[in-house]
């Protein structure tokens, strides 16, 4: 083989263990929540569902279940009228301008999300009196949700024709109907993608929940009060529900919004 | 223009008062005092001479901890995004798919997995035994500082891959074919071309991933034995302290040595890669 031959199967090599670094420990969780023995060790003793059906007995599973789509689905739709908005208006402006005003709204993803959970809980408690509720947690998942709901919908607006806005409204459409009938339309994949990733965020987030809940799980904060006391695969059951929740979700989110990193 | 503005209001409100004003006020609460139990309206430096006095050391570590994991990751995440652009072909998409669905794939779930790996009765170890490599479990693979890198390593890859990916996307090819044919050698294309040309997206990846590990609680204490990071201090004082004003101090302590310490490492390295 020659030199370049070489290095470039090294490389390949090197992808290669980079992928299963990325996978195998999800794999692993996902298998060991079908496996019988309550060990999770190797070889595996047999397939089983009875993890899933202890899960589902369980009885705080629901009602974090129930909490993370309540939670879930308000900070997609809220994120993405709000972040769609704001995005539609930046790509407008001079790039420039709208650059330094995307910089500053993705501040919050650069915080480490206990800082932004404990500011939080004191300016809930303390500053606006509020009680600590779902409510509190869907203001919380906001703040994290939205820069990722701009930054996707502003990507997207910059392949965006905007000519075909300008003809709908010499043609006479207001304002409201050439969004309604021209851009909506081309843009909604990219939109529902936004809204799937602000799901998939929502439901994944433990910390800012933790702070903010008051009362009452979610299922991250579900798994985290499982994992504290006990080391069982109805663990790996839950974490395996979450996975294809999250997964799933980003998936479409990909397939809808073209959305290549 | 008016209109322009009306639109991005409800963002700018969710940004300004979910975000910069919790922060704000925050900050405000580290120069208070506790009295019985209870933050009161002060203005103190104590709280941040005890963060200096009390977890200085633990301040440091956090530091050294994170500045491993931001460096394992960004090499990683370069290495990882040079391969998906370059070296992997028509598998390339596939890579950056598999980059992509792992980003949201569950942060307590990345956590647990491993824990579930390391662990005393944990997977590595039960291959170990079983193999005959070791006699009995070990205790050496988790509670250890280790454990923390690998688990922060594997959950904030993702996240650096991004960043490196896209700047690495907008590199010409014409360029790097001019430099070979010009007769440059392989290792003198990737520091004269590549890597200077990516500086964006690896400082992007480096301070992202350092900040998240500077401020991260529930790793070092699922895998890492709890004690080293500042995170498990600072949460400490609001899920049993109860002392407000010293984990404010201490919040803002450890976010501005960690953003000092991200510049001078930008600095550092716009400093080596240019000329």
């Amino acid at each position: 083989m020659k030199p370049v031959q070489i290095t470039d199967t090294l490389w390949r090599g090197f992808g290669l263990v980079v992928v299963l670094f990325m996978l195998l420990p999800l794999f692993l969780v996902v298998l060991f929540s079908f496996n019988e023995s309550a060990l999770t060790s190797l070889p595996l003793t047999g397939l089983t569902f009875s993890w899933y059906e202890r899960l589902f007995e369980h009885r705080s599973f629901w009602p974090a279940f129930q909490n993370s789509l309540i939670v879930g689905f308000t900070v997609a739709v809220i994120s993405v009228a709000i972040g769609t908005l704001a995005a539609l208006a930046l790509s407008t402006m001079k790039p420039q301008r709208a650059n330094l005003l995307l910089n500053a709204l993705s501040l919050p993803v650069m915080l480490p999300a206990l800082i932004i959970g404990i500011s939080l809980i004191c300016y809930f408690v303390r500053f606006l009196d509020l009680r600590l509720s779902l409510l509190t947690v869907i203001m919380g998942h906001l703040v994290i949700a939205l820069p990722f709901v701009v930054l996707i919908v502003y990507a997207r607006m910059a392949t965006f024709n905007h000519s075909v806005v300008d003809s709908a409204r010499d043609l006479g459409a207001t304002r409201w109907m050439a969004f309604r009938t021209v851009t909506l339309p081309i843009i909604r994949p990219t939109i529902i993608g936004a809204a799937l990733i602000a799901l998939s965020l929502s439901l994944d987030d433990f910390v800012i929940t933790f702070f903010t809940i008051g009362g009452g799980n979610t299922l991250p904060t579900l798994v985290w009060g499982m994992v504290r006391t006990s080391l069982d695969p109805t663990i790996n059951a839950i974490a395996t529900l979450l996975i294809a929740l999250s997964i799933g979700s980003t998936v479409i989110a990909l397939q809808l919004s073209r959305y290549r990193g | 223009m008016g209109r322009r503005w009306l639109a991005i209001a409800p963002a700018s409100l969710v940004f300004l008062g979910l975000f910069v004003a919790p922060l704000v006020y925050f900050l405000v609460i580290s120069f208070w005092s506790v009295k019985a139990r209870m933050p009161r309206p002060d203005l103190t430096i104590a709280n941040y001479i005890a963060t200096w006095t009390e977890y200085g050391d633990v301040l440091g570590s956090t530091l050294s901890i994170a500045t491993a994991i931001a460096l394992a990751t960004t090499l990683l995440a370069f290495g990882f995004a040079f391969v998906i652009r370059f070296k992997a072909g028509r598998l390339g998409p596939l890579l950056l798919f598999v980059t992509l669905i792992t980003l949201f794939g569950g942060y307590l779930v990345k956590i647990y997995a491993w824990k579930s790996i390391l662990g005393l009765d944990g997977i590595l170890n039960m291959a170990l035994t079983g193999t005959g490599i070791l006699s009995e479990p070990s205790g050496a693979f988790i509670y250890s500082t280790n454990a923390v890198v690998i688990t922060l390593t594997y959950f904030l890859l993702p996240f650096a891959v991004l960043p490196i990916y896209g700047a690495l996307r907008s590199i010409d090819d014409a360029t790097l074919e001019a430099a070979r044919d010009l007769g440059a050698r392989p290792h003198a294309v990737m520091r004269d071309i590549i890597v200077p040309q990516c500086e964006g997206g690896i400082l992007v990846a480096f301070t992202l991933t350092f900040l998240i590990s500077a401020g991260d609680y529930v790793t070092p204490r699922f895998v890492g034995g709890g004690a080293s990071m500042m995170g498990h201090f600072i949460e400490q004082q609001f899920s049993i302290g109860f002392d407000w004003p010293m984990g404010s101090a201490m919040s803002f302590t450890v976010l501005a040595t960690s953003l000092l310490l991200v510049l001078v490492v930008r600095a550092l390295f716009r400093w080596a890669f240019r000329r």
